[in-house]
């Protein structure tokens, strides 16, 4: 049988500790996906991540339920990315491994994807997170939540605590920016190909 | 007609991120007078379109691979240390937490494990000429037709302790075999390997394993060799740029410095004029 998070959550608070173990696997990838999304540092979004669930664990005889426990849960989230970025003191920086990993990309490619795909694939996404990296940190999020974790701007809204009309536009600032230096970097490659 | 000039009467960006995203917090009206307004404009068309493409783009990343099972497992160590009360009296326990233990050691359990089982069973694997025979239990097994006279007369001799003719059968077994593959040269083996049914396909697949690793580090290799060229490449651009800003910032310093000097000279001129 399946739970809802909100009954994982009552159980937890009833002291049953394999329910919360639940909720962290069930939430512990979009999470870290959110931290790294927000922070870039693959490090650091770990740490993020577990913090994220500690505070939670901690916290969880206090939670109510006025909000859905994943909203909980990316609020502490996003709240520890602000205070990583605020001890920073510095936009965050993207770090494109070293090294690529090929027996991961190896892994991860489709057995009819070619060389050049597989190559052109793993480029495209570094030049997404650069582009990322250049946004600033409010438009950052706000795509981040909207295009990857899907939230409506409604919840967004309530998460960020600011009005509708302010995530609308962060959104479309941010993806204008977005569209511009992915432009750029198309452009570039095109010209290294030359 | 289209128009080249977006005429929309409300708030564009925002009715555009709406639209593309298809989130309608005040409902589907919006939607609908924006539509009517897309199908004329041909501006928001192409920036829908740019729009939807940069989403598309934003799909394709993905971040690295975490390692979960350190994070959650340090965590759940840090609540035992430091709240080892906060809702009940035991701390969750580390999720996977078996990954954490070094695969020498869950190999080594993994073996003992298997070992005890087997001694438990009673297991009994055989590989005689009457092909591999796995038995279980502790009853006297039957003795197969045609099988070993010593090994039948050791059997009955010592039929309160079967485990020790087991033993001493598989002991001889295997020392007969080892003779016979001294004596055999080592293609005539591997002949013989592959002349027998099941070890053939054994052989094959081992064959298929080899081919696999080899195409999968040709594969790498490749992969290797595009990225290690496209990074020349585009090094190499950015060295040639590097290059031509600092011979532009030379030349222009050598103009600034060929000019100052010119003026000087003509100061000078122009002084000595005076004087005269």
């Amino acid at each position: 049988m399946t739970w809802t998070d909100e009954e994982l959550v009552a159980r937890s608070i009833g002291g049953d500790s394999e329910s919360f173990n639940e909720l962290v696997l069930r939430w512990e990838r979009p999470i870290y996906a959110l931290a790294y999304r927000t922070i870039g540092r693959e490090e650091d979004a770990r740490d993020v991540c577990q913090e994220t669930f500690l505070r939670a664990f901690r916290a969880l005889p206090g939670f109510r339920g006025q909000a859905k426990f994943s909203s909980w849960l990316y609020r502490i989230a996003l709240n520890l990315c602000r205070d990583w970025i605020r001890r920073e003191r510095r936009a965050p920086i993207v770090q494109p491994p070293e090294d690529v990993d090929v027996m991961e990309l190896a892994a991860a490619s489709e057995p009819s994807e070619s060389i050049e795909d597989l190559v052109a694939r793993k480029d495209l996404s570094r030049a997404v997170e650069r582009a990322m990296a250049l946004l600033p940190d409010e438009q950052r999020t706000a795509i981040v939540l909207k295009e990857y974790h899907g939230l409506t701007f409604q919840e967004i809204a309530e998460l960020l605590g600011c009005p509708l009309s302010t995530v609308k536009t962060r959104l479309y600032q941010g993806l204008t920016v977005l569209r511009r230096e992915l432009a750029k970097g198309e452009q570039r490659r095109t010209k290294a190909t030359l | 007609m289209n128009e080249l000039i977006c005429r929309y009467p409300g708030d564009r960006d925002q009715a555009l991120v709406t639209f593309v995203y298809d989130d309608q917090p005040q409902g589907p009206g919006d939607r609908a007078a924006f539509e009517a307004h897309l199908a004329t404009c041909e501006v928001c068309q192409d920036e829908v379109e740019a729009l939807r493409g940069v989403r598309a783009q934003l799909g394709r990343w993905n971040p690295p691979e975490p390692n979960f099972a350190i994070t959650f497992g340090e965590a759940a160590r840090q609540l035992r240390v430091s709240q080892p009360s906060a809702i009940s009296p035991q701390a969750p326990r580390a999720s996977r937490w078996w990954r954490e233990i070094p695969a020498w050691a869950q190999v080594a359990a993994a073996l003992l494990f298997l070992g005890v089982s087997a001694g438990l069973a009673n297991l009994d694997v055989r590989y005689d000429q009457q092909g591999l025979s796995i038995r279980t239990g502790w009853s006297q097994p039957r003795v197969a037709q045609g099988a070993a006279p010593a090994a039948v007369a050791q059997r009955s001799s010592s039929a309160d302790t079967p485990w020790k003719a087991d033993l001493l059968a598989v002991e001889q077994q295997l020392r007969a075999e080892m003779r016979v593959a001294r004596a055999t040269p080592a293609t005539a083996q591997v002949q013989a390997v592959s002349a027998h049914g099941g070890d053939a396909d054994i052989v094959r697949r081992m064959r298929a394993l080899v081919d696999d690793s080899e195409k999968r580090q040709q594969r790498e290799l490749a992969l290797r060799l595009a990225e290690l060229l496209r990074d020349v490449n585009v090094q190499r651009q950015a060295d040639l740029a590097k290059v031509n800003r600092a011979l532009g910032a030379v030349e222009n310093n050598l103009g600034v410095e060929v000019l100052k000097t010119r003026q000087q000279v003509n100061l000078m001129y122009r002084a000595s004029q005076v004087v005269r």
